[in-house]
């Protein structure tokens, strides 16, 4: 398991199920900073026979910067043949029904578990 | 960091409004050690937003819309001082300036920094292209040309997400500096119709 955390939030990596946990508030400066964080999601393209799941359920709060960083996962993930990506999201964190849906345009085959 | 009620460019609607401002001296810490900053001040500014809605009587006080509001408060808040703080002309004598505007059928929040006349051309460019543009179609290719990397492109993703995914209405004011005429206060403006809060019952 891996692990990056800050003041207001913590990013885990389950490697055995491709799985990555978010949670709390990421608000970081700019592309430098999320790039330890997007290089950890990266991980998970490297077994494309697994789903990849990305918890997003905790995370209640995202800046823009942290939408660019999981736009750039996904848009890699959709650009390698086989990889089947899913979030999940939760109904009582208000940027999860606004914003996840733009990922969804970005790979038509993403799925969304809003809950 | 100081506080008060009293600035009041918008001033006419002063009589049915509520105002909150803060204002930051940007060149008082580096920007990394301000960072934290935005979003203590945009939490500061959700939370103060909950505790008026349900005592302006125009709101069912639903946890839920209550909740609504207090997130997109938040995320505006934080992406306009980001911006702010990224763009500020550190040698200019402007502050950064954010307020919080509560009247019965709106919020409003307004940021404005300190910037060259380059700076405040480009984002006049900026926002005309979006003014002309579908904002769906551009959010989609700003994400794309984001993900390949540029910091210019981030924060336009940051307004463009406060129109498609908030319904906020942004305008925009760029005023001259009374004594540096080669600085221009750019001063951008989001609207939350109350109304039309998503997520909220119609």
């Amino acid at each position: 398991m891996k692990n990056i955390h800050g003041e207001s939030f913590d990013v885990q990596l389950e490697e055995e199920n491709s799985t990555i946990l978010f949670k709390g508030a990421l608000r970081l400066c700019g592309t430098e900073d999320y790039a330890p964080i997007l290089d950890m999601l990266k991980e998970t393209l490297t077994s494309p026979a697994m789903r990849i799941v990305l918890d997003l359920r905790e995370l209640d709060f995202l800046n823009s910067s942290g939408i660019t960083m999981l736009s750039r996962f996904v848009m890699e993930a959709r650009d390698r043949p086989g990889i089947d990506l899913q979030v999940l999201a939760s109904e009582a964190v208000p940027w999860h029904a606004r914003s996840l849906r733009n990922l969804q345009r970005l790979m038509p085959g993403l799925s969304i578990r809003l809950t | 960091m100081m506080m008060s009620e009293t600035l009041d460019k918008y001033g006419e609607r002063a009589g049915d409004c509520e105002y909150l401002t803060l204002a930051f001296s940007p060149i008082s810490a580096p920007l990394r050690s301000r960072w934290r900053n935005n979003g203590l001040s945009a939490d500061f500014l959700g939370d103060y937003v909950t505790t008026f809605l349900p005592a302006n009587g125009a709101l069912p006080a639903s946890g839920r819309r209550q909740n609504e509001v207090k997130h997109a408060v938040t995320y505006i808040a934080n992406e306009l001082l980001e911006n702010a703080m990224k763009y500020h002309q550190p040698d200019v004598d402007i502050p950064i300036r954010i307020r919080l505007e509560l009247a019965s059928d709106h919020i409003a929040v307004s940021v404005s920094n300190g910037a060259s006349l380059v700076q405040a051309g480009r984002y006049k460019a900026f926002v005309e292209h979006l003014q002309e543009g579908d904002v769906d179609d551009l959010l989609l290719r700003q994400q794309e040309e984001s993900a390949r990397s540029s910091e210019s492109t981030m924060s336009s993703l940051g307004l463009l997400t406060m129109i498609s995914d908030y319904e906020a209405q942004l305008d925009w004011r760029f005023d001259i500096h009374p004594t540096q005429p080669e600085c221009i206060t750019v001063t951008t403006s989001a609207v939350l119709p109350l109304k039309g809060v998503p997520g909220a019952s119609a």
